[in-house]
């Protein structure tokens, strides 16, 4: 048997030296520790930094500016384009009884967008066929839920919708 | 360091019953190809820590699977790096894997009485292999969706009970959300901690019996 293969458990005074006053098996056991103390130690910071939320804030309502008072809906349903930060967007503001409702135009099943169509006075899904009718409930396909109202407030002449950012 | 483990060991007495195996005497003319099953070994636990990590973030349902992937990818904090090294690990284990098994066959370690650990060491690569299916289909993408179609498919060829071997496998007719929980529970639950009691075996085993003197 060679010492270099066998894991010596031979006597001390066999024990080479070296200039570090170790012996070799001490200095590659110490090694080998310090190795493992650095890998884990590493892991350890990589799997808190990994854990840490990479999205802390609040999610607030911001209302945005869509249109002027004057084009709120007499009766029945509009379809609102308005502008913010550059991208066009759709809202639909349908008049309820003595007040306004503003619907999101985002299908409920997998997020299309629904358009209004007047003569069948429904909000159609082009996806996967689901239907909603003029309140915003589900009347065929597969929305699970109907059309989210967002809420919505008039101030100054002007429309304000709110969406969750 | 080593008072903190005298401490430790003190009330703890871990360190006697083991030093018979780490300090024990080694055959002679052993290559690097003996550690094969050490770096396959490693490999695991790597698949453990960073499948442990991706499983605060990862969402086993038909609609949120794919989204939360992407999240994993884009958004966590160093998550391409966990979800690259629990991807390229489970690579290099099936490579390694079939190494050791080489290595083990060609110097005949296999041979009594080292036969029950042959037939452990087997076992625990068929759950390696089935580790590496079921968790192909998480990421839930057209890739992952077919395989996983074609693959369970396969258990249809199997004659009289094939239809109902397919059914069970998929929880159902198709591929589906269904299949999605399955498969999840099976990679993250059932096969690691099945894997730790074979390779608990396994390394006993080795303890026991020693290592098989090279040709």
């Amino acid at each position: 048997m060679t010492p270099g293969r066998t894991a010596g458990t031979g006597p001390p005074e066999a024990a080479q030296h070296g200039k570090l006053g170790m012996e070799r098996r001490d200095f590659l056991k110490i090694l080998v520790q310090g190795i493992l103390v650095l890998l884990s130690t590493l892991a350890a910071v990589t799997a808190a930094i990994f854990a840490y939320p990479a999205r802390i804030r609040q999610k607030t309502v911001q209302f945005i500016d869509v249109s002027s008072e004057d084009e709120l809906p007499g009766r029945g349903i509009k379809r609102v384009v308005y502008e913010e930060s550059g991208r066009k967007s759709i809202v639909y503001l349908a008049r309820e009884g003595d007040s306004y409702v503003a619907f999101s135009p985002v299908c409920t099943h997998l997020g299309c967008l629904v358009s209004y169509n007047r003569s069948q006075n429904r909000f159609l899904c082009p996806c996967h066929g689901g239907k909603y009718d003029a309140s915003g409930r589900v009347i065929e396909g597969p929305p699970p839920l109907p059309l989210t109202r967002l809420p919505m407030k008039v101030e100054k002449g002007r429309v304000f919708v709110g969406f969750k950012v | 360091m080593g008072k903190i483990f005298d401490w430790i060991d003190a009330k703890f007495h871990v360190k006697a019953p083991h030093g018979g195996f780490l300090q024990r005497r080694l055959p002679e003319g052993l290559s690097y190809a003996y550690c094969l099953g050490g770096a396959a070994f490693t490999a695991y636990t790597i698949l453990l820590f960073t499948g442990m990590l991706l499983s605060i973030y990862y969402v086993p349902s038909e609609h949120d699977a794919y989204s939360s992937i992407l999240r994993i990818q884009h958004e966590v904090h160093l998550g391409w790096l966990i979800r690259g090294m629990h991807k390229w690990s489970a690579t290099i284990l099936i490579i390694f894997l079939i190494g050791h098994t080489l290595r083990v066959f060609i110097s005949r370690a296999y041979r009594p009485p080292k036969e029950l650990n042959w037939v452990v060491g087997v076992i625990t690569m068929v759950s390696c292999f089935a580790s590496g299916f079921t968790g192909y289909l998480l990421p839930w993408d057209q890739k992952a969706y077919w395989a996983t179609e074609v693959g369970t498919s396969m258990a249809h060829t199997i004659p009289a009970i094939g239809t109902y071997v397919m059914y069970f496998v998929r929880g159902g007719i198709d591929v589906d959300g269904t299949t999605l929980i399955r498969f999840y529970s099976i990679h993250v639950h059932w096969l690691p901690l099945g894997m730790l009691a074979l390779l608990w075996m396994h390394f006993h085993m080795i303890k026991r019996q020693g290592i098989k003197r090279p040709l």
